[in-house]
């Protein structure tokens, strides 16, 4: 279990993360979310005593990173996949980690072959793809079989098949007991791996729940509907204020619920053949949430280009 | 602290560069040493040619430690794994002293390496060759052991200096302008304020003059030249230390 209490990062006057508390529980995993620049690598980098914190603490199973005595089996960490030296083998990579914690030689095998990468294992890692390198990274965080993993980023440069065996190592992972906590920008896959989510923005806490309560809450709902009458229908909605915009054969009414637009229907003899409720993303949910908190703002090439025509 | 101290052996051997430079280091003053006893006049030798020859090149290694030392740590933040380092090991002081054993085990036994194998062929090179006279004199073996102690200390300085700049040609940068310039400039520049005796002071002129055969005209002496020397890799890796215990990794 992963506990953090007040967490201040300052770099000089700027608060990269602020007062943030939160719990990762174990057997659970947990999506760490915020929009770029929201603080979610200094975070984990502050939790593992890499960078100084300026108030706050975190805890793992009630001790903090420094206590640890033999910390990669306690806690796991991939926070940088290129934090391996080009130069060296994965193996020997692999080696002087467990080492340093008195992991035997034949775990680094156990991992190495774990990952798939056995067969490169007498490679530089300045000859592996970004994948390999994510591969090798995790082999690190499994080298000390710890109780807590953190990742930050796992997914970025893995192929489909590489996304997907990610994805399962961290449920299996979770499903074994561990407290897992993970951050990706990839939310749909967020949404079929995470049970919890921690949202950050501008270094705060935004909300802290689980996954479905999360979409439930923040991302739109609306009703559609597909009905031989729907002309009429819609304007019987409209004449009672619901917003309602329509498609060629379908209607969606927002900001109402099913029931309504079933009881209006019956009452006015309307003929309904779709009735049904749609939910937003978790991407939905998290731009809607995460909306006043992004930094860096982009825009599609064809508004500026309208403008100038 | 023994885990750790294998594991830095490991980091530090497993490097290409680093061989590459320990190779140099020890290949330089041998091949310094044997060419001149091969090629020397054999009537010009005396007591002193083997050991005065190896001490001089011996002192070109003693910088290549000192680049050892410096990118043994600056290699670690440009590649990003002093993150691992810390994250494996968050006692940052133990990481720190593990990584300078390593260092002064590894440069004090190339150092001893030379000096037995750059002796004993040079001598027996200078003997083949029909040198009369003695091939050895008293002062030798002092001045082979501060060779020794200058090596694992200017190994330190690199480490010192590579901690606190971060970055591989920041770090050897000052590692070999230090000796060969500023201490040179500076001294120029003081002796004309004060006097000649400034260069006494100067922490590489004292170290490395520790390294003469003979000691009678040292200021300090040849151990009291070495631990001012030492005196000044403290301070530093002090400093070094302090800064690497704050800072983010």
């Amino acid at each position: 279990m992963i506990t953090v209490e007040g967490l201040t990062k300052k770099y000089g006057s700027t608060i990269a993360v602020d007062s943030l508390s939160f719990t990762v529980k174990p057997g659970r995993v947990t999506g760490f979310l915020g929009p770029n620049g929201s603080g979610k690598s200094t975070t984990m980098r502050c939790m593992i005593g890499l960078d100084r914190v300026h108030s706050g603490i975190a805890l793992f199973d009630g001790k903090p990173y420094q206590e640890l005595k033999k910390p990669l089996h306690e806690v796991g960490t991939l926070l940088d996949a290129g934090n391996a030296h080009s130069g060296r083998t994965a193996r020997n990579h692999l080696r002087w980690l467990a080492m340093s914690n008195g992991v035997s030689s034949k775990r680094v095998d156990e991992v190495l072959e774990l990952v798939g990468l056995m067969d490169v294992a007498k490679k530089r890692v300045g000859q592996f793809s970004l994948g390999m390198k994510q591969r090798l990274g995790l082999a690190a965080v499994l080298l000390g079989d710890p109780k807590v993993v953190i990742l930050d980023e796992p997914a970025n440069g893995l192929d489909p098949e590489g996304i997907r065996w990610i994805r399962e190592m961290l449920k299996h992972l979770a499903s074994q007991g561990r407290s897992v906590l993970v951050s990706s920008h990839l939310l749909s896959e967020m949404a079929l791996m995470a049970d919890d989510l921690i949202v950050i923005g501008k270094g705060r806490l935004i909300t802290e729940c689980t996954v479905p309560d999360f979409v439930n809450q923040y991302a739109k709902k609306w009703v559609v509907v597909k009905s031989p009458q729907l002309t009429s229908l819609v304007s019987l909605a409209q004449e009672q204020g619901m917003h309602v915009s329509m498609g060629s054969n379908l209607a969606e009414f927002h900001g109402a619920e099913a029931a309504m637009i079933g009881e209006l229907a019956a009452k006015n003899n309307v003929v309904l053949h779709e009735l049904s409720t749609q939910t937003g993303s978790l991407e939905d949910a998290f731009l809607e949430v995460t909306a006043d908190a992004v930094q860096y703002h982009g825009h599609a090439e064809t508004q500026s280009k309208g403008v100038a025509s | 602290m023994i885990a750790l101290i294998r594991s830095e052996w490991l980091k530090l051997r497993t490097v290409r560069s680093n061989i590459t430079m320990a190779c140099f280091a020890v290949i330089l003053p041998l091949a310094i040493t044997l060419l001149t006893t091969v090629f020397i006049d054999v009537y010009s030798v005396d007591d002193a040619t083997v050991s005065v020859v190896l001490l001089g090149s011996g002192s070109l290694s003693v910088l290549l430690f000192g680049i050892i030392g410096a990118l043994a740590i600056t290699q670690e933040y440009s590649q990003g794994t002093i993150r691992l380092t810390l994250a494996a090991n968050p006692h940052r002081i133990r990481a720190y002293v593990a990584k300078g054993i390593v260092l002064a085990i590894l440069s004090g036994g190339l150092a001893a390496f030379i000096i037995l194998v750059g002796n004993t062929a040079g001598v027996a090179i200078l003997d083949s060759r029909g040198a009369v006279g003695k091939l050895s004199n008293g002062d030798m073996g002092q001045a082979y052991l501060a060779l020794i102690a200058i090596g694992i200390l200017v190994s330190l300085l690199g480490m010192a200096i590579g901690t606190l700049t971060r970055n591989p040609p920041s770090a050897v940068t000052v590692l070999v302008l230090w000796p060969l310039l500023f201490e040179a400039l500076i001294g120029g520049l003081l002796s004309v304020a004060f006097s000649e005796s400034i260069f006494k002071w100067l922490p590489f002129q004292t170290g490395l003059n520790a390294l003469r055969l003979e000691d009678y005209e040292l200021d300090f002496g040849r151990w009291g030249s070495v631990g001012y020397f030492g005196l000044w890799i403290l301070t530093v890796s002090m400093f070094a230390l302090v800064r690497f215990k704050r800072r983010d990794a």
